[in-house]
């Protein structure tokens, strides 16, 4: 793989994704705050869509043997602390760290303030490594999959994580339909 | 196209869109979707002009190494700013520079306390993602995906950190 291909497929994963996440208007921030709120549920719906599509896809890569998976390592402690403190950051940007650049495409300006504020936030927890590594953050345990603690094959876990998805969205749905979480200018803003 | 120059798509159509892009990333990058990396991708490579020293520490020099998948990220997000600008402009869904329901949010319409708290924002958001080892993409919608322990920890962290900070901190939008 040379960079020059990693980077052309890239370029063109990030354009597809950056128009979906545009078209199902989950960048907003109305979206994001008011799913935090627990007042609108469009950034659940698309979230735990990709989830389940992704799960399914994976089943069949993996199942058949195309792919190997790439879990994270389960650091227990970081990944509540680390969690938390990225929740809080999400909620006051009213973005993740992918929106971010979403929100900049389509026009919102206080949306660079949190990319720069982003880029200096990765550069300090880069020189935090040295010591950060010594603490409870870096302890923690392997790659480890649900399946395997249950000792079943992961696509037969995937699919079931799949079909509990769909449910929980019929449900979802049936309770809140996503068109009346639009808002007038389709940002998330209802009032 | 019709379905083009739509405002709005369905969740579900977007997301099942969003999620076949793990197929490319997995056949082609050998690695899930993911954003955060990036950050410290170009924040390295941008911090190395000025302290060249900075590829002494480990994570930097991982990270900011010529590898297909370092780059790779960083063309993504890259990429995700410009799809919204296309689908934005072919859309006409213009936005204002900051949106309406921040000054709800934060009771005040000031943008320069927007943009202060928006800095703040992003720096917390980056910090928290890189301690978790990922981020709402690569844990959230990657992670999940794979069944991973790790990745189910850190999202219920996150969105019990996103609903207390937006439920205690946020007024109502």
């Amino acid at each position: 793989m040379t960079i020059v291909f990693a980077v052309s497929v890239g370029l063109l994963m990030g354009v597809v994704f950056g128009f979906a996440l545009e078209k199902a208007r989950v960048f907003e921030p109305g979206m994001i705050v008011g799913q935090m709120q627990m007042r609108n549920f469009i950034m659940l719906k698309v979230f735990l869509t990709a989830v389940a599509t992704g799960a399914i896809a994976l089943a069949a890569l993996h199942g058949f043997g195309y792919v190997k998976l790439q879990p994270k390592a389960a650091l227990y402690s970081a990944d509540v602390v680390g969690g938390l403190i990225l929740g809080t950051g999400i909620a006051l940007a009213g973005a993740c760290p992918g929106t971010i650049l979403a929100q900049i495409g389509a026009g919102y300006r206080d949306a660079i303030f949190a990319l720069v504020g982003g880029l200096f936030g990765a550069l300090a927890y880069s020189y935090s490594t040295p010591f950060l590594a010594k603490t409870f953050l870096a302890e923690g345990g392997g790659k480890i999959i649900l399946t395997d603690l249950i000792g079943i094959p992961y696509w037969q876990g995937a699919l079931a994580l799949a079909a509990l998805i769909v449910i929980v969205l019929v449900v979802l749905e049936r309770a809140t339909p996503w068109r009346g979480e639009l808002g007038a200018n389709v940002d998330g803003d209802r009032r | 196209m019709d379905l083009l120059t739509r405002k709005a798509w369905s969740p579900y159509l977007a997301g099942i869109i969003i999620g076949l892009l793990q197929i490319p990333a997995f056949l082609l990058i050998e690695t899930a979707l993911g954003a955060s990396s990036s950050y410290v991708t170009v924040s390295g490579m941008l911090a190395s002009y000025l302290d060249p020293g900075i590829d002494k520490i480990d994570y930097v020099a991982r990270h900011i190494s010529a590898t297909g998948k370092n780059w790779w990220q960083v063309a993504l997000v890259i990429g995700v700013a410009i799809g919204a600008f296309l689908s934005m402009k072919i859309s006409g869904a213009v936005r204002p520079r900051i949106s309406p329901i921040w000054s709800r949010a934060l009771g005040t319409a000031s943008p320069g306390k927007r943009y202060a708290i928006a800095f703040v924002a992003g720096f917390i958001m980056l910090y928290g993602a890189r301690i978790a080892d990922g981020c709402t993409s690569g844990h959230g919608l990657s992670g999940t995906a794979q069944l991973a322990v790790s990745s189910m920890i850190a999202v219920a962290a996150m969105f019990a950190g996103g609903i207390a900070t937006a439920m205690l901190a946020l007024r109502r939008i």
